[in-house]
């Protein structure tokens, strides 16, 4: 199982979830995909790709430099093939996203803890010694957002609150980043209850933020125990679209919310873990990742804008589909799964059959008795 | 690709299993034959007139012309010193008892039913005094086991009898390493090296297919391997066991695995042994041609760049690797894709390099292999000794099997020989947009194997199996052209990336996993067909041979194996090793995943002779 920041939540592999019964397939992947194949090939995983605003490029993250067993920030040129590093090499990364009308890429960074390359050697260790990890995640609380210039090849960094900030992406006018963070647990005395909550599952502290470009004016929208991350901008910029995570972090949903936090919404309802949200470019519809098929078989779906529809099922493959991004003409897909053999995930990309998707959505019976009650449109 | 079970080398399982293919045809894409780098190729080289293109046969010799003829129309020459692309070489067709017998005491057995000499033995005329070494094992020190068969005997300068196979009743875990060392050859070379004179190898009463000789296996070596070496009948070893215990209780003894059982002299008794296996020998010829370099090679060396693809097949399948249905038999075995298509793209490579107006600063050495389909023999005559420095080849490229591409997948194997791999297919990829399934593991069914045990950086393409392989039905019509282009037009890509390296690909040897099972220690089979080209956590089966025990059991394509007699299967490799262990006609639980849905079924594998 690949672990990815932007909606894996690593305690809960621990614990275990009834699978809901696999309803009939209607459907096959190549009904929406077609020309799938695997994009990334070098290292031993890599995933979360995102589009640039042209759809020229992808940005992801990747282990594949030696001496370092964490995820560092690339970014791939659809013309020539070429890949280059975009993060500074050392330390953790995850979760980068271009920023739209700039030459600026996002990313989170541990790189500034002079325990970096230490913490490499440990892990690299660890690895030779055989053992598994149990946490496919760890919150590292050194996490910070920056942006590289890439002209000026100048890293900026955009938060300087303790504690995890990661898992940023900008609105679509660049102006605004969204980020999951739980500083929270870090600038107030915790109760000894919450003290140990913070040992087991820092995420279960992590709340949506948003922040201008520049990082100032940083404001909080969730207050909600237990994980929300994964936040996105609606294609308009209205709305921010999300994954909230029980307290126990077993079960997660996708919500949406205005910018400033009121009228929020819950999309999805399997009762499983259902997160990595994206709405495709139309506005109509967006696709996420659940595992309501078995624990540790991950499928991309996709449902209607509102959550009024029974989701429909995109990937048919075993082991991890997930974090799918479409790309900026929504006429192709990017995603993360480990069909390629293995337990790590590797980038795939597809043709995109966007008015197949439309059709199978409004085809799609309405949700039953069971779905949340929720106002019109967003 | 060879499909033999038992080659010279060291092979992987993938043989092992891949004895027929039932996927349902493919659908060939209408294309344009004018458009194709590679159609006409394969329509020649896959035609009747090549008749199967077998090493050493008429139809062979004239693909190597057409092949000679298309290099020289590309501008390629003749290695350097040589002043043709010819590379011929001497290889066994077959082998047969050329009239082995055996005398113990006053009574002489000559009867194939009798005595056999093994496909490796020297011929010989020996005589001696008799040692029985039960099953004849030495397990290597560095095993840390202690298994010996020799441990307490002096087998200087006797005629040594052993048992076929490995204990019946041991452990499982006994079982799992003494079936490691059970393979004949290992057998006979483990008794001489203690001085034995000749090796005698009986089918105990209570093993599979007891009392038997074993059958001349096919074997592409060109002399003996040291010792005289035949096995012998029930009857044979009944005489010879005359004198002391029934072979029945001393094969039950035995087959307790307990190390401490030893075997002893047979009192009394003198053995006249008298070997002699007929080799058919014939030459075949491989075609190596080179386009020279038109920049100036960078100064790291290594100044060559290796493409190669092996054109012979399997002539009209009478050497016993034809699976061919009784109806189809003796008939033309056209190899389109087996490795017409190959040998296409290896032409197509070169003709694109050829033409292209960028300089190249390696030269591009071009290779068509003979006598692959009997065990890689051409590949491994050239780097064996090599025309060429092997150490001047900065990389090799292999191509069997690349004319069958479905849903655009693209199996790039022996991606484990050097870092730089990944990296430069990740590259040319993206343009070119494969589904690219890697293997790191260069231990194929194909020539790759021998560049990389003679330290040569390789990629292998495949575009994976088909229910044609090795049968007469492998023709140029079934070829879909416009993938087989797109992976000439890949691979062109990566030769001439390597090409402009001013440092070649480091080599990295690769380790043959130690978990993974021998030919030698499986004595049954379930008539399964692997996907080798999906990789499924378990083994997902691309077919079952009709009649044979999956397909008895229920077991269908798609099926995933996850589980068989208790032993969880993550891959092929578990699945060979769960093999050894099986014994014929008792029935074994499998559990398969069908449409993701766990399931149960009961599977009776079958004697593998």
């Amino acid at each position: 199982m690949p672990s990815f920041t932007r909606g894996f939540l690593a305690p809960a592999l621990l614990a275990s979830v009834t699978a809901a019964a696999q309803a009939p397939a209607q459907f096959q992947e190549s009904d929406f995909l077609s020309r799938a194949r695997r994009l990334t090939v070098e290292g031993r995983r890599a995933g979360e790709g995102y589009w640039s605003p042209d759809g020229q490029r992808l940005v992801f993250q990747s282990e594949r430099e030696p001496g370092n067993p964490f995820y560092q920030i690339y970014a791939l040129d659809f013309a020539t093939g070429e890949t280059k590093r975009i993060s500074p090499g050392y330390g953790k990364t995850t979760c980068s996203f271009f920023r739209p009308r700039t030459d600026e890429i996002l990313f989170a960074s541990t790189h500034h803890d002079p325990r970096s390359k230490e913490l490499q050697k440990e892990e690299l260790d660890f690895r030779a010694s055989g053992k598994e990890r149990r946490y496919a995640w760890d919150y590292d609380p050194e996490f910070e957002i920056y942006t590289l210039a890439e002209k000026t090849g100048r890293y900026t960094r955009l938060t300087n609150a303790r504690g995890y900030d990661a898992e940023g992406s900008y609105s679509p006018d660049g102006q605004w980043i969204a980020f999951s963070s739980n500083r929270d647990a870090y600038n107030r005395t915790l109760g000894a209850a919450e003290q140990k909550q913070l040992e087991i599952d820092p995420s279960y502290f992590a709340e949506i933020y948003i922040m201008r470009a520049d990082g100032s004016d940083q404001r909080r929208l969730t207050r909600v125990a237990g994980y929300d991350g994964g936040p996105f901008f609606s294609p308009d910029g209205t709305r921010i679209i999300w994954r909230r995570f029980d307290e126990k972090g077993l079960i997660a949903d996708v919500w949406t919310m205005k910018l400033d936090g009121t009228d929020a919404r819950q999309i999805t309802d399997f009762g499983a873990m259902s997160w990595a949200p994206y709405i495709h470019p139309s506005g109509q519809y967006l696709l996420f990742a659940s595992n309501k098929l078995g624990f540790e078989n991950f499928e991309v779906f996709m449902v209607d804008i509102d959550g009024r529809k029974e989701p429909v099922r995109i990937t048919y493959a075993d082991g991890f589909d997930g974090l799918p991004v479409p790309s900026p003409d929504g006429r192709r897909l990017a995603w993360t799964s480990s069909r390629g053999g293995g337990r790590e995930g590797q980038i795939f990309l597809a043709e995109w059959n966007h008015e197949r998707a439309l059709a199978a959505l409004t085809a799609a019976p309405n949700r039953g008795q069971t779905a949340v009650t929720r106002r019109t449109g967003i | 690709m060879t499909g033999r079970l038992t080659i010279m080398r060291q092979k992987t399982t993938l043989a092992l299993v891949a004895l027929a293919f039932v996927l349902p045809a493919t659908t060939t894409l209408a294309q344009s034959a004018a458009a194709s780098r590679t159609r006409a190729h394969v329509e020649f080289l896959a035609s009747e007139k090549l008749e199967g293109r077998e090493a050493g046969s008429a139809g062979e010799r004239l693909a190597a012309e057409y092949l000679a003829s298309e290099l020289a129309r590309l501008g390629a020459r003749p290695l350097p010193g040589r002043t043709d692309m010819f590379l011929p070489f001497e290889f066994t067709a077959g082998s047969r008892d050329g009239g082995s017998r055996v005398t113990v005491g006053g009574r002489t057995f000559a009867e194939r039913t009798d005595v056999q000499a093994l496909s490796f033995s020297d011929d010989a005329d020996v005589s001696g005094a008799v040692v029985f070494a039960g099953y004849g094992l030495v397990v290597p020190e560095s095993q840390n086991f202690g298994y010996d068969s020799y441990a307490a005997l002096d087998v200087k300068d006797k005629i040594v009898v052993v048992l076929r196979y490995f204990p019946e009743d041991a452990d499982e875990k006994t079982r799992a390493i003494l079936a490691r060392y059970s393979d004949l050859r290992y057998k006979a070379m483990a008794a001489r090296q203690r001085g034995a004179r000749a090796i005698l190898v009986a089918t105990g009463p209570r093993s599979p297919n007891a009392g038997q000789v074993v059958p001349m296996t096919f074997d592409t070596a060109l002399a003996g391997s040291g010792i005289p070496a035949a096995s012998i009948s029930g009857a044979v070893a009944d005489a010879l066991f005359a004198t002391a215990k029934p072979l029945r209780d001393v094969q039950q003894e035995l087959d307790s695995g307990n190390p401490h059982v030893a075997g002893f002299e047979l009192p009394g008794v003198t053995v006249r042994l008298r070997t002699s296996v007929v080799r058919e020998r014939h030459t075949a010829r491989n075609v190596v041609a080179y386009l020279p370099a038109t920049a100036p090679v960078p100064p790291a060396a290594k100044p060559f760049v290796a493409i190669g693809a092996h054109y012979d097949h399997l002539g009209r399948g009478d050497r016993g690797n034809s699976l061919a249905s009784k109806d189809e038999a003796g008939g033309i075995h056209h190899g389109a894709d087996d490795n017409a298509s190959g040998t296409a793209a290896v032409l197509a490579i070169a003709e694109t390099l050829a033409q292209s107006p960028q300089p190249r600063r390696r030269h591009l050495l071009m290779a068509f292999w003979s006598a692959e389909e009997i065990g890689l023999v051409g590949s491994n005559a050239f780097t064996a000794s090599p025309p060429v420095p092997i150490d001047q080849i900065a990389a090799y490229f292999n191509f069997d099997m690349v004319g069958r591409m479905q849903n655009n997948r693209l199996v790039v194997q022996a991606t484990g020989t050097s870092p730089a791999w990944a990296r430069l297919l990740e590259r040319a990829n993206v343009a070119a947009g494969f589904d690219l399934v890697t293997q790191a593991d260069p231990y194929q069914p194909t020539d790759v194997t021998n560049f990389h045990a003679a330290g040569v950086a390789s990629l292998a393409f495949f575009t994976g199996s088909h229910p044609d392989y090795h049968k007469p039905t492998d023709t140029a019509a079934k070829i879909n052209y416009e993938d087989l282009d797109r992976v000439a037009a890949f691979a062109a890509t990566l030769v001439r990336a390597v090409s402009e390296m001013d440092e070649p690909p480091q080599f990295t040897k690769v380790d043959q996993p130690t978990t993974r099972g021998t030919i030698a220690g499986v004595r049954v089979t379930t008539g399964t067909i692997p996907d080798y080209a999906t990789e499924v956590k378990g083994l997902l089966l691309s077919g079952v041979v009709g009649g044979g025990p999956a397909d008895r059991a229920g077991l269908m394509k798609g099926d995933v194996i996850v589980e068989i007699a208790g032993k969880t299967i993550a891959n092929v490799y578990d699945y060979t090793y769960a093999l050894e262990l099986l014994r014929a006609d008792q029935p074994v639980k499998v559990v398969f995943l069908r449409n993701g849905e766990r399931r149960e079924t009961e599977l009776t594998p079958a004697a593998r002779r």
